[in-house]
């Protein structure tokens, strides 16, 4: 269903690029840390980006496992294969600079997709989701939630601490929190496998559904498994706003359990990415003065877009995603490229 | 000592304590020597890599390309040395599941060390390796006063030391490294070999002489071997227990400062979750290599060419195009179909009567 | 009297229990809510399905080898029992006899290539490791199952008496079958004998490939009952079910007194080293420990355990000793 949404969106999207331009050699690899069902819209933006853009393939190339060494041999891999456009969702946002700056050194296009880079890196920009903004907004719709932030006591859930990122989240919460007079009482983080975050989110609920108001969580695991856990205890009084699109969290905001979702946008980025990967290897360089957004990790940030969907728009969130997608590309090569 | 030595033949190819050499009632058709180089863990698992080249280098076109072969040789050197480090332990009965994390301490210790305090970078891996020394040490100081099992003490200091190291750091990164530092882990050697391999083949040969040639080596093959024997013959086997983990973390720390160089950066997830990622590349090459898992035999050689096989194996099959989930299973099959032939070969050298 | 008291001071069960019995004197005594009825309810949970986890490596640690293929044969037959009842739409009681089946197979592959090549378990199965990951990664590039049956969901979420959870009763029937095959059947004493001395028991007339390939299978077994376990308590068919097992799998049975070498396992201690590892993992978020410290605290209340049990076994053997020079 998703699927043929998509495909109407390209078809719609490619009548606006104008016609196809001649088969180029760009072969694009879109290199997502690790499994994960996060990345899954990457393969078809990249089949999609390929055929509307005619370039040679823009392949969607998974790790083996979720560690840094095998996405690095796996990049190593790519560049002996001939791929000369690398879209790198970074394992790391330090550590994966140094094989970004060894295939831009092969002289491929790199840029980080989904996840940035910290600066400075040799990736063209970054286009994805500013971790800790979307960690930040989620907060305060939480707070909303709850009718304002003063004297509430809100709960984060998050994973891995050896992600940089997950230390950006856990400061955004905090921060958006403390703006509003709110506290978080408890932070509860390196639960990205289904196990351990099952027993520890249900063990806090256990012992302290009571004296919590509302539960942000910044990661998909831990997100899908508060989910279920609310639903289980039938408490509609906590508020909860998740992440990423899981169908369970999903359905649990219609069912009223969670508030809302911070929902961000792989597809537009697999599909943009490819795009701009391709102009840049014709060619085309990044515009001097292109208008990036700051965050906490670089200067050359291309939001892909985090919206908030709540229950009346968690249906057509598809649609809405679709609709920034379509704006990001039709300004995108006026706005930051010079061809 | 001379006790040891006495029942001790000077052995070739690999180092054991207890001899273990295949029996010979069957006529022999070859030459002693050369029967033992047949059987050797060490010459099955050449040929295996003799082999599984030849078909990579025929099935796609890019593994011989130098920068293939380039980028194979650099993650084969780190995970040679992350295979040293669970070596040295298992020799002497043990296990060491600390390795990822004691690798991690290390390497950060030595970005903040080079980053916030300054010193040039020599200065700097040294420091971080004494440090790796001592947490190595603490390790084999417990397990030696407790009488636990290394297993379970590793266990738990696997998590202690990581822990440390994350609240101290708060999962910030040291990238601001001497620029000569960082080169050595980019660096081209004729286009093709990284210093890094070079290290490595250096610290094998420096472990092979260890075992070998100095007392301290082969009394910790002893007490592997054979603690209560070895006690009898005056061997502090809990001196060894702590000089082997000591040893250890010095390599753990090599292998993280090997990686630190590679990647530019100290960072505290380059092992993953707990330094869980090491675990892996840490029991696979000298499992393959013939290290005994109960102690006592140690095979440097072997440790190397177990480590370099499943490097290749990994690219090969990484270059072969083999659907991106399949890999794992793929390279799964593989590994078992690489003992099973490294079987089946003493099985025929065997039925023929060739040894 | 003395010798009765004697006797239990020595079993290794004794231990844990002590260490159990204090653990949760002293957790309810900081924190009342430790004992509500719901936090029972959610501790028995994680106890049920980490101890059938725990029971399959320690069988594996019985005939002296480890089985470090126990998580992926987990996840393997966690997303073959969502994914038969997802996509060909079979009812769950079969599906999950067959997913079980799934589990066996693999349990029992390992146990062929073990007996039947001589090759070490520990190079075996991590061979297989990756072939069982794999393979749940080629089925569901990563992507969970999502539709699970009611009944089922409610199977891993529901009581059968209140605070009981319905998924403690397969551990307690798991728990019982495996203390009176070890401790009762000749293939639990066949497995014992060869994890003590493989060379002894195939002396005495053991065949010690069967005892093998029999042990694996059980293990396989025991990892996939784990597995579909987990997808009712998720709720979810994750294809990362049993990436987190390896460690947790070995700390149980070691601090319930296994000995690494074979041949000496203990079911109750066992069951007690998971019951341990439970309320450390509830104690670290029940007092709010700081993100950053909760490894370390982790990693030191588990030398804790192991360390009292180690000191009251030292004590045991040494009044035992006494005693002995006494009589």
């Amino acid at each position: 269903m998703i699927r043929k949404v998509l495909l109407g969106t390209c078809m719609s999207l490619v009548a606006l690029a104008g016609p196809v331009s001649a088969d180029s050699s760009t072969k694009v690899a879109l290199v997502p840390g690790g499994p994960h069902p996060y990345f899954t819209a990457w393969e078809q933006a990249g089949m999609d980006a390929a055929k509307d853009f005619g370039l040679a393939s823009a392949d969607y190339k998974v790790p083996q496992k979720w560690e840094l060494g095998a996405q690095n041999q796996l990049l190593e891999s790519l560049v002996t294969q001939g791929y000369n456009a690398f879209l790198v969702f970074p394992g790391d946002p330090v550590g994966t600079v140094g094989i970004v700056d060894e295939l831009v050194g092969t002289g491929a296009v790199a840029m980080a997709l989904a996840g940035c880079l910290r600066d400075p890196s040799e990736a063209v920009f970054c286009m994805g989701t500013d971790t800790g903004n979307s960690a930040y907004l989620g907060t305060q719709q939480l707070l909303k939630s709850l009718g304002g932030g003063e004297g509430r006591k809100i709960a984060h859930f998050t994973g891995f601490l050896v992600d940089a990122n997950t230390k950006l989240r856990i400061d955004a919460v905090e921060q958006a929190a403390t703006e509003a007079g709110a506290e978080v009482i408890q932070v509860i983080a390196d639960i990205d496998a289904p196990e351990p975050a099952e027993e520890k989110i249900n063990a806090y609920l256990a012992a302290h559904a009571d004296e919590v108001d509302g539960i942000i969580t910044t990661a998909w695991v831990p997100a899908v498994v508060a989910a279920n856990a609310l639903r289980k205890i039938g408490d509609k009084r906590i508020q909860m706003v998740g992440i990423d699109h899981d169908e369970v969290l999903l359905q649990a905001v219609k069912d009223g359990f969670v508030h809302g979702t911070m929902l961000q946008n792989p597809y537009g980025q697999g599909y943009i990415g490819s795009f701009a990967a391709n102009k840049l290897r014709e060619g085309c360089t990044v515009k001097a003065d292109a208008p990036f957004k700051s965050n906490a990790l670089t200067d050359k940030f291309i939001d892909s877009g985090t919206v908030f969907a709540g229950i009346d728009d968690v249906d057509d969130y598809v649609t809405s995603m679709q609709s920034i997608t379509k704006t990001l590309f039709e300004s995108f090569e006026s706005t930051y490229l010079d061809c | 000592m001379n006790n040891v030595s006495s029942t001790q033949p000077p052995t070739s190819d690999a180092m054991r304590l207890e001899d273990e050499s295949p029996p010979r009632t069957g006529s022999s058709r070859l030459g002693p020597q050369l029967t033992r180089l047949l059987l050797s863990n060490e010459f099955g698992l050449l040929a295996l890599i003799i082999l599984f080249s030849v078909i990579f280098a025929l099935a796609t076109p890019g593994f011989t390309s130098s920068f293939s072969l380039f980028a194979m040789g650099r993650t084969a050197a780190v995970n040679i040395i992350i295979g040293f480090s669970m070596m040295v332990v298992i020799v002497s009965g043990g296990l060491n599941l600390s390795v990822g994390s004691i690798g991690v301490c290390v390497a950060m210790a030595g970005g903040w060390l080079m980053q916030v305090a300054g010193v040039p970078w020599y200065l700097g891996v040294v420091g971080a390796l004494v440090l790796g020394a001592m947490i190595g040490a603490l390790n084999g100081i417990m397990i030696v006063k407790t009488g636990l099992h290394s297993f379970i003490i590793t266990l738990a200091t696997m998590s202690i030391f990581f822990g440390v190291m994350i609240f101290l750091t708060q999962a910030g990164s040291f990238r601001e490294l001497p620029p000569e530092y960082v080169q050595f882990g980019r660096m081209k050697i004729n286009g093709v070999v990284s210093p890094l391999l070079i290290v490595t083949l250096l610290i094998g040969v420096v472990l092979s002489v260890f075992f070998r040639l100095t007392t301290s080596g082969r009394r910790l093959l002893a007490a592997g071997a054979n603690p209560d024997a070895a006690e009898l013959s005056g061997i502090r086997v809990d001196r060894t227990i702590i000089l082997c983990h000591a040893l250890s973390g010095v390599l753990a720390g090599i292998a993280g400062l090997m990686l630190v160089s590679r990647t530019g950066a100290a960072i505290p997830s380059m092992a993953g979750q707990l330094g869980q990622d090491w675990l892996l590349p840490a029991f696979l090459g000298p499992v393959l290599g013939g290290t005994l898992l109960t102690g006592g035999r140690a095979s440097v050689l072997g440790t190397l060419l177990g480590a370099f096989l499943v490097t290749l194996l990994t690219t090969g099959l990484l270059l072969l195009q083999v659907g991106a989930f399949w890999v794992q299973t793929c390279l799964g099959l593989l590994l078992l179909a690489a003992v099973l032939i490294d079987l089946s070969r003493r099985t025929y050298l065997a039925r023929h009567n060739l040894i | 009297m003395k010798r009765q008291l004697n006797r239990y001071l020595q079993s290794d069960w004794f231990g844990p229990l002590l260490i159990t019995i204090a653990a949760i004197a002293l957790v309810s005594w900081f924190n009342p809510s430790f004992l509500s009825p719901f936090n029972i309810q959610i501790l028995l949970l994680a106890i049920a399905v980490n101890a059938i986890i725990a029971y399959s490596q320690m069988v594996i640690i019985a005939i002296g080898q480890m089985n470090l293929s126990v998580g992926a044969i987990g996840g393997l037959v966690a997303i073959s029992f969502s994914g038969f009842m997802e996509v060909w739409s079979i009812p769950w009681p079969v599906a999950a006899f067959m997913a079980l089946s799934v589990g066996l197979t693999a349990g029992y592959i390992n146990g062929l290539f073990v007996a039947m090549t001589g090759i070490s378990a520990f190079i075996i199965t991590l061979a297989t490791l990756s072939i069982y990951k794999g393979l749940n990664l080629g089925i569901t590039e990563a992507t969970p199952f999502y539709k699970i049956p009611e009944t089922v969901k409610a199977l891993g979420n529901s009581n059968f008496i209140e605070p009981l959870p319905w998924l403690v009763l397969p551990t307690i029937i798991v728990t019982f079958c495996l203390w009176y095959l070890l401790n009762r059947l000749p293939v639990g004493r066949f497995i014992l004998a060869v994890g003590g001395n493989e060379h002894a028991a195939e002396l005495s007339g053991i065949s010690v490939r069967k005892t093998i390939i029999t042990a694996h299978a059980i293990s396989g077994f025991l990892a996939g009952l784990a597995g579909i376990m987990l997808v009712a308590r998720l709720q979810i068919g994750q294809p990362t079910i049993g990436d987190d097992w390896l460690i947790l799998s070995f700390a149980a049975p070691v601090i319930g007194g296994a000995v690494l070498t074979g041949g000496h396992i203990s079911v109750a201690g066992t069951l007690l080293g998971v019951v341990i590892v439970a309320i450390i993992t509830q104690v670290l978020v029940l007092f709010n420990v700081d993100p950053f410290l909760v490894q370390v605290v982790l990693g030191l209340l588990i030398l804790w355990a192991v360390g009292l049990n180690k000191l009251r076994e030292v004590r045991a053997a040494r009044s035992m000793d006494e005693l002995g020079a006494g009589a």
